[in-house]
């Protein structure tokens, strides 16, 4: 009646040690990202092809969603493929590259130092990439059961790739002109392979895993999963291939509806995961992170206004609008909610996992509730002062918006130490 | 989900300590929580195998709740040998929480 097959037994979880660089990295990322939004709010006023948001952009990407997802993802990656991680050492390498690699590329974007600086930040952010696409193919193959979860994830680490490959071509062109047209022409197809292709896929690939694991929820639809994930790679191909013919403008609304209808459906999964759920008692963190899920809505909204307005003057202002709901809206808004239900799980691994029968506190007495629901409190008013001051290019709010998000940034950074810090209670 | 035994007696002394060993994130306790699926006991070897699952097979908790239930069911037979033998078929399903448990969960 109850078989031991030869894919049961306790399968080893991803060490710490491997994983918490990725979140101490990340953490320091978003406060720093935070302090330089404070510090150049003025940005709001000129192009997106400025050095500072270009900095800001890519610490934000980069050092604060990739690292993190990251970290996060070589943890999962257990769960998701239903097998182990293929190699501690790949994943130390991509640390080790990407927490060098980050800080010269957006040392060189500040600074526009289109030169070494940025160039050897860009070598190193696509080794650790290597390394991370490498483990994960050979994690996935060496798994017994291929699910739809383990084929977002590939997909979405050759899509990460493929954007830091071509940045670091569009690096190169900045010195030497390796592509018919200038840098500046390509950043729509760089972003959006990294917004649509590595944060959309995974975060849709793990989401649709965890949301419904933490609910306790009975709900599971591979099928629609499976769809999902056809449209969004569908769409981006088909951006793409619009982008680089130069096709006509009100095209670009097709991959956008593709994408739309994706999320929709997704909306729809996690809106039913929820009803079915078992447990009744929703927590602060799956509520922003149900809630990320819904803030979608907002670059959906400005990126509709981008294609509408394309060639209008207020183009750029809509550009900055569209990046900014994505990266201090959806992605901070998910990472938020998430480290604090996947962090404490890697912290009382490391600290309880050999006690036996003592009283062990629960994962989430790692870190303080009031702590992050001050986090929570800041951080929404402070995303919806500085939307405001976006959209009527008023200093007063952009600066006490920014000035939000960092206190926010602060305070997460504090609640991530209190847990990393925890030392054992019996 | 009643857990099967080859002695009702023992098994409900086993029983009354591992519902005080709790699945730490979902705060209820691994026979409520349906984990528990047989304890069978061998007085002649003095022998005890709980079998048992986890919500997940890569449940990151795996390793302590598993021995956490060895050792209460070591001290409910201080005489006996306990194993652990973890199943994944049949996998675990929010359909084995107990009555007792899903109360518990409605709060």
């Amino acid at each position: 009646m109850f078989t031991n097959d030869s894919s049961s037994g306790l399968q080893q979880t991803t060490s710490y040690k491997v994983v918490l660089p990725f979140y101490i990295f990340a953490a320091l990322s978003f406060i720093i990202s935070c302090t330089l939004l404070l510090l150049n709010t003025d940005i709001i006023h000129q192009h997106y092809f400025h050095p500072q948001t270009l900095a800001i952009t890519h610490l934000m990407a980069l050092g604060w969603g990739t690292m993190i997802i990251l970290g996060a993802s070589h943890q999962l990656l257990p769960v998701l493929i239903e097998g182990k991680l293929d190699s501690y050492l790949l994943a130390l390498l991509s640390f080790v590259f990407a927490a060098t690699g980050i800080p010269l590329l957006v040392t060189g974007f500040y600074l526009f130092n289109t030169g070494l600086i940025l160039q050897t930040g860009a070598v190193l952010i696509n080794a650790s990439v290597i390394c991370y696409f490498l483990n994960v193919i050979a994690s996935i193959s060496e798994s017994k059961k291929h699910n739809v979860h383990a084929f977002f994830i590939a997909a979405a680490s050759l899509w990460l790739f493929a954007t830091t490959f071509f940045g670091l071509l569009l690096v190169f062109n900045f010195s030497r002109s390796w592509l018919p047209e200038n840098s500046i022409e390509y950043l729509s197809v760089h972003a959006h392979m990294g917004l649509v292709g590595w944060f959309l896929l995974l975060i849709i690939g793990v989401g649709s895993r965890l949301i419904p694991m933490f609910l306790i929820s009975k709900y599971s639809n591979p099928k629609i999963l499976w769809w999902i994930f056809a449209l969004i790679n569908i769409a981006l191909f088909g951006f793409i291939i619009l982008k680089t013919s130069n096709a006509f403008e009100k095209l670009y609304y097709s991959p956008f509806l593709l994408v739309l209808f994706a999320l929709a459906l997704f909306a729809n999964y996690c809106y039913r995961a929820y009803k079915e759920r078992i447990r009744k008692h929703v927590d602060e963190q799956m509520k922003i992170s149900l809630l990320s899920v819904a803030m979608l809505i907002l670059p959906l909204l400005s990126l509709m206004a981008v294609i509408y307005f394309i060639r209008e003057n207020s183009g750029s202002k809509l550009v900055l609008l569209y990046g900014y709901c994505i990266f201090f809206g959806w992605i901070t808004a998910i990472i938020m909610g998430m480290t604090f239900k996947t962090l404490p799980f890697i912290v009382w691994t490391k600290v309880y996992h050999s006690r036996v029968l003592g009283k062990t506190p629960a994962p989430k007495e790692l870190f303080s509730e009031n702590l992050f629901k001050i986090m929570a409190l800041f951080y929404l008013t402070g995303f919806i002062l500085f939307l405001a001051g976006i959209l009527l290019l008023n200093d007063l709010l952009l600066k006490s918006g920014a000035a939000l998000l960092l206190a926010s940034a602060i305070v997460y950074v504090i609640n991530v130490a209190k847990t990393v810090f925890h030392q054992a209670k019996v | 989900m009643a857990v099967l035994s080859n002695n009702d007696l023992f098994c409900s002394a086993a029983l009354a300590g591992l519902y005080d060993v709790f699945d730490p994130e979902i705060g209820l306790n691994v026979v409520d929580l349906g984990l528990i699926y047989r304890i069978d006991f061998n007085e002649e070897t003095k022998k005890i195998i709980v079998t048992m699952t986890l919500t997940t097979q890569f449940c990151p908790m795996g390793e302590s709740i598993t021995a956490d239930v060895q050792q209460s069911v070591s001290d409910a037979f201080k005489d006996y040998q306990v194993s652990i033998d973890l199943v994944f078929n049949p996998a675990w399903s929010p359909e084995q929480i107990s009555p007792e448990g899903q109360e518990f969960l409605d709060r």
